[in-house]
């Protein structure tokens, strides 16, 4: 698990038929001393994850295989919204 | 899972027979730099991935690297470790829209 800064949102022209209806986020890694990861990463959101909220990804596919199936390529799942009041520590 | 730009196809003669039929793209992995100046450059190292949507040359996907890969061939086994799970329309970041 990492956590990452919420960047925005990607809107798909297709996708992968398990994951109809999910929300899809852009967001950048965070590293301990809080810079940023070169590439951005695409995040499956559950909770409604705001832009610029940091969160906790999960890079298990098992929490979109037991939602979407498991034929479902899903991985990096958004778990949790980092608590705004700690994230100046955590990030 | 990473964005990339697709650059190309590959086609296998021969291949492992869990490779047959399945369509091969070139992405180049797009950095955040390059995403932010939309100048569809990608600036990754390059890698080829399974692609079930039909995407064109040029488009950017999200694909998924790792063992989740191949889940949607569950339950047959096969040798994949990238697979292209959606075609990016659009991305929205801070107050730009690419």
């Amino acid at each position: 698990m990492f956590l990452a800064r919420i960047d925005g949102t990607v809107v798909p022209a297709s996708k992968h038929t398990t994951l109809e209806g999910c929300r899809f986020l852009v967001a950048q890694r965070l590293e301990a001393d809080g810079s940023t990861g070169a590439e951005p990463l695409v995040l499956i959101d559950l909770l409604g994850a705001a832009s610029g909220s940091t969160v906790l990804v999960s890079t298990d596919g098992d929490i979109a295989r037991e939602r979407y199936g498991n034929t479902t390529p899903g991985h990096m799942v958004v778990v949790g919204i980092v608590d705004p009041a700690s994230a100046g520590r955590a990030a | 899972m990473r964005l990339g730009i697709v650059r190309g196809h590959v086609t296998l003669t021969p291949a492992v027979p869990q490779l047959l039929g399945l369509t091969l793209v070139v992405l180049e992995p797009v950095t955040m730099a390059n995403l932010r100046a939309k100048n569809g450059l990608g600036g990754g190292k390059s890698l080829v991935a399974v692609d079930a949507l039909g995407a064109a040359r040029g488009q950017m996907v999200a694909f998924t690297e790792g063992s989740e890969a191949a889940n949607p061939f569950w339950p047959n086994r096969v040798p994949v470790d990238a697979y292209c799970t959606l075609i990016v329309d659009s991305i929205t970041t801070g107050n730009s829209q690419t």
